[in-house]
């Protein structure tokens, strides 16, 4: 009789467990998708390599699930301006839409886009081999909000250093620098601005580009920071950020005066063109770069470390689900993104030039010996930078306003470094305090090891 | 003594009362539509708080305004906008005035033809890509100026790095996208000169400054007039063209009170205090055409 229970409960448990590995098996988004054939979606992109990647690989996604997708387009600059106008107005013209690693909170807080739980939480739409751990924790991290993931990342950068080696190495260089002073030093050797020859250029065009790279870059390696969002205190002007911005100021001596109108497209320019022999820019320039003329002597390694810590830039997407469409849409539109951001599509989106956060493609010793960004952009995301490179606030975009017109003006040389920075504390504090945007902060940071002890299991 | 018969008093039909009406009322409400309602629109939001992302709009009254004309940012950005008028408008009315007389000539048929066909170019290209164009032009390390001007031994110059360079630069862009448009209301206003008239002036004196002042000038006021009220609206508006070049920077040197409209509405998405400071910017607007119709418009009749 007990045999025979036994028999009975190993049958029962095989049959559990065969159900269970059969449901597994048995997903497929042919069948998933077999709800939503003949529905529309609209998906945000950028004019920048990985959407064009993706919008190549669409037909794929289109031809498997009977789903129809449209991108829409729009510079970076546009992008959020064009969201925004999309859920003010509930026009539902977006269904997919993209979110900058500084916007999250600002989406989240307004209920524009709905948390992935609901999602992942439907096993009729959830692929079993969706593996979030296979993303890296300071990816998940910053698209966290309230404890809740709102987007999977994709277009997904780390700043890295790109140099000429043939440059570095007539210079009796044998390697890039590892350190800011040591990058200093090289580029006091490699300039000469008779010749029009730079060692190392800065891009700080007045926009973003002069907070996110020009700004926070001089900041985080010196142990400086943005905010102290505990205390409710900007923290632009503390003894470490001075540092790091007195610092900026020696470089700048050595660069061409032109530099603080300068964007990425000048800096990548002057690098191809042999007129500066280093940068730090965006993993995804990589591609441009090595379809160049000098594409054969371009080096990449992580961005040098400062005297408190190796701190990189950080920056990149997300694709959310709106919250303001039809479910059916919402449900369409979470299997495209739960597609485009696959570990399965990640080495074809590679391949086509996009850059992607999933860790089995970024690590793969055959994917990597083809592209050499991915080593130093995969150490940068494990070990050397901050989710929080730029504060994730609801009043971000005005924040970053201040910080360009301060920054801009103080990397002109017009203004003593010490005494701007106090004035660009007082005007950020005062907007922060009155705007209450103290309120509606997010900390990434804090979420890490939440994703860190899933990736660890 | 007969007494003058009344003439009875015609009663128009209401049908003939509302013919007029019909026939303008397509043009009035498209101009209503595309004309009048966004400005009401625009001064209805002024008058609330509304953060877009914030919560939903509260009144605010002139709360707004105040925060506006208080606002050392949007005061800075409205005199950078006087100054660009300021050099801008006069260079472009005489360069105009020069290039109307060009076309007017009747010397060199070749000249003219030339003249009009340059003419067309920058009114035909998109403000936003004549910026883009002149951040090229004007790039320190690879523009063509720079690469032109070192031919005759001038060293480079950093036109978009510093301050007073990028405002110049946004200045002779303005003056090149402009001119063409004040040359041709100029021409236009000078073609209105009988010709006649012109021949007599000739028998009483062959210089020509004279002729210009007494008899040309008073015909080609309402033009001028014209030309200065476009240019105003057109210069206080200006967006497309410094945004390309400059974004406002270096610092804050190229932030006019466009640009400065479009970051509080777009960027910090304040709806609010943008539209107030739009209002604010259209009545400098019609203030200042008021004062150029007062000061140049004369009736040629009178």
């Amino acid at each position: 009789m007990r045999k025979n229970h036994r028999r009975l409960a190993i049958a029962g448990t095989a049959l559990l467990g065969l159900m269970f590995s059969g449901s597994s098996l048995a997903w497929n988004l042919k069948e998933a998708a077999q709800p939503y054939k003949g529905v529309t979606i609209n998906v945000v992109g950028l004019e920048r390599p990985s959407y064009k990647a993706a919008q190549a690989l669409t037909p794929e996604f289109e031809k498997e699930t009977g789903i129809h997708v449209n991108w829409t387009t729009f510079p970076y600059e546009s992008t959020l301006k064009a969201e925004t106008l999309n859920f003010v107005s509930q026009s539902g013209q977006y269904d997919v839409v993209l979110s900058d690693v500084v916007w999250p909170v600002t989406f989240v807080d307004a209920g524009w886009v709905v948390p992935m739980k609901h999602f992942t939480d439907n096993p009729k739409l959830a692929d079993p081999a969706l593996d979030l751990k296979d993303f890296f924790p300071v990816w998940l991290a910053s698209f966290t909000v309230n404890d809740k993931l709102y987007g999977l990342p994709f277009d997904s950068y780390a700043g890295l250093l790109f140099y000429n080696k043939k440059m570095l190495a007539d210079a009796g260089f044998d390697g890039p620098p590892k350190t800011w002073d040591e990058l200093y030093n090289y580029d006091k050797k490699l300039t000469n601005k008779d010749k029009g020859v730079y060692g190392y250029v800065l891009q700080s065009a007045h926009n973003e580009t002069q907070t996110a790279d020009a700004f926070a870059r001089f900041l985080w390696p010196w142990g400086g920071r943005f905010l102290d969002i505990g205390q409710k205190k900007v923290m632009v002007d503390s003894p470490d950020s001075v540092a790091g911005i007195q610092f900026r100021r020696k470089l700048v001596k050595l660069m061409p005066s032109g530099i603080v109108s300068d964007d990425h497209p000048q800096v990548i320019q002057m690098l191809i063109q042999k007129k500066a022999a280093m940068v730090t820019e965006w993993s995804s320039f990589y591609t441009t770069l090595k379809q160049s003329p000098i594409g054969d002597d371009i080096g990449v390694a992580v961005e040098p470390k400062g005297p408190k810590k190796a701190a990189s830039a950080f920056g990149g997407f997300a694709y959310m689900v709106s919250a303001q469409i039809p479910e059916k849409k919402q449900n369409a539109s979470y299997l495209f993104i739960q597609w485009l951001t696959s570990k399965e599509m990640a080495k074809p989106l590679i391949e086509k030039g996009a850059v992607v956060a999933r860790r089995s493609a970024d690590t793969d010793p055959s994917i990597q010996a083809d592209n050499p960004y991915l080593k130093p952009m995969v150490a940068t995301w494990e070990h050397s930078t901050v989710p929080d490179w730029r504060p994730q606030l609801q009043c971000y975009p005005q924040f970053s306003n201040i910080v360009s017109d301060w920054g801009s003006r103080i990397e002109q040389k017009r203004l003593p470094v010490k005494s701007s920075l106090h004035d660009m504390a007082d005007a950020l504090q005062k907007y922060m305090d009155s705007s209450d945007c103290w309120a509606h902060a997010n900390q990434p940071e804090k979420y890490i090891s939440k994703y860190e002890s899933k990736s660890a299991q | 003594m007969s007494q003058t018969p009344i003439k009875p008093e015609y009663k128009q039909p209401w049908r003939e009362r509302l013919a007029p009406w019909f026939f303008v009322s397509p043009s009035l409400v498209l101009l209503l539509a595309i004309g009048l309602f966004p400005v009401i629109y625009t001064g209805y939001y002024s008058t609330f708080n509304w953060t877009m992302g914030f919560g939903t709009p509260s009144f605010a009254g002139f709360g707004n305004y105040v925060q506006a004309l208080t606002s050392s940012d949007f005061g800075w950005s409205v005199l950078r906008t006087l100054i660009l008028l300021a050099i801008t408008l006069p260079i472009e009315l005489v360069l105009g005035l020069v290039i109307a007389f060009a076309l007017d000539s009747a010397h060199n048929v070749w000249l003219r033809r030339a003249l009009q066909v340059c003419l067309v170019i920058p009114i035909a290209i998109t403000p936003a890509v004549i910026g883009l164009l002149a951040q090229l032009m004007f790039n320190q390390q690879f523009g063509i100026i720079n690469y032109l001007i070192g031919l005759i031994g001038i060293a480079p110059v950093d036109w978009l790095g510093g301050s007073v360079s990028a405002f110049a630069t946004v200045v002779a862009v303005h003056i090149w996208e402009w001119t063409p448009f004040v040359a041709l209301v100029l021409s236009a206003s000078l073609s209105t000169v009988p010709t006649d008239i012109e021949e007599a002036v000739m028998l009483e004196t062959d210089r020509w400054w004279p002729r210009f002042k007494s008899v040309i000038l008073p015909y080609m006021w309402p033009g001028i007039t014209a030309a200065l009220v476009f240019q105003t609206a057109f210069t206080i508006k200006s967006f497309g063209m410094i945004y390309s070049i400059a974004q406002g920077g270096p610092g804050t040197s190229t932030m006019f009170a466009m640009l400065q409209i479009e970051r509080t509405a777009f960027r910090g998405f304040n709806i609010g205090l943008a539209s107030a400071e739009s209002i604010l910017m259209l009545i400098m607007s019609i203030v200042l055409a008021r004062i150029y119709i007062r000061l140049f418009y004369t009736d040629k009749d009178d």
